[in-house]
């Protein structure tokens, strides 16, 4: 096992372990609080698959934006009252059931062991450089980079729409 | 290639399971939606790990347009969200019983 495999799995490890204690924390800043490790976790993965622009974007984007917006949403809403509740409903073991579900996909990933394919990789031209990202972008993904800018526009429109204070029209 | 593809596919296999047992599973709002972007990261993971595999950059691009969504849904969510709590306190789903018949 070399060293690159060896942080494979403590990254693999620490996201499970990190968002299984989001999922399930009481308060939910301390669930926030994992969620970040998670995504941290995460940006680390996508850095060993070779995919630097995309962990850049998760830490800027996910850890940066989103994470913060949540938190000060968390901040205007009442804390107190949501930890005096029960954090799950009654038919949690129910979801707990659907989740394993999914979990025995591993082992059905598993049984059909895949082989890597003999890759070719020029050095001097590493994958998920800027550059390939950016020509596929703007090559055969034009089309719904354009759209991608469209949902995000909707999205702050939406947003202020919906959080706006509404006042009596004359 | 560091990792085989079907390891990479369970820990993202993993990821989504605790993302649905906690969509499923919790009552507040704000939980759900930071479920729904584990289970989101972990798509995002198993694009990267065919990204990988097949040598070929769509598959993270893919992965961009995954986090523009989630950003985007973020925004409209916690919109909503604000907008409830402006006529009733408490983020609990259990709370939001308008549209019960």
């Amino acid at each position: 096992m070399t060293l690159l495999t060896g942080t494979f799995y403590y990254l693999a490890a620490a996201s499970a372990g990190s968002a299984l204690l989001a999922v399930t924390r009481k308060n939910p800043v301390h669930s926030m609080l994992w969620v970040l490790a998670l995504f941290l976790h995460v940006a680390g993965i996508f850095l060993i698959l070779g995919a630097e622009f995309l962990a850049a974007v998760q830490v800027i984007v996910y850890a940066g934006a989103i994470l913060v917006f949540y938190l000060f949403v968390l901040m205007l809403l009442d804390l107190s009252a949501e930890e005096s509740q029960s954090r799950f409903g009654t038919h949690w073991p129910f979801a707990a059931m659907v989740g394993s579900s999914f979990v025995i996909l591993v082992w059905i990933t598993q049984i059909e062991r895949s082989e890597s394919i003999a890759t070719t990789t020029d050095p001097s031209h590493p994958l998920g450089s800027v550059a390939d990202i950016g020509m596929a972008l703007f090559g055969p993904f034009a089309l719904p980079f354009e759209i991608a800018s469209l949902i995000l526009l909707a999205a702050i429109v939406g947003a202020i729409i919906l959080a706006r204070k509404r006042t009596a029209k004359k | 290639m560091i990792v085989p593809l079907h390891t990479i596919l369970g820990v993202s296999a993993i990821l989504f399971g605790i993302g649905v047992f906690g969509f499923l599973a919790r009552r507040n709002i704000i939980l759900m939606f930071v479920s729904v972007e584990v289970m989101l990261n972990a798509v995002n993971i198993s694009l990267v790990g065919f990204s990988q595999y097949f040598q070929e950059p769509h598959g993270q691009v893919v992965a961009l347009f995954v986090i523009a969504v989630a950003a985007a849904e973020a925004g409209v969510g916690l919109g909503l969200l604000i907008a409830i709590n402006r006529n009733q306190t408490g983020s609990s789903v259990g709370d939001l019983t308008k549209l019960k018949w």
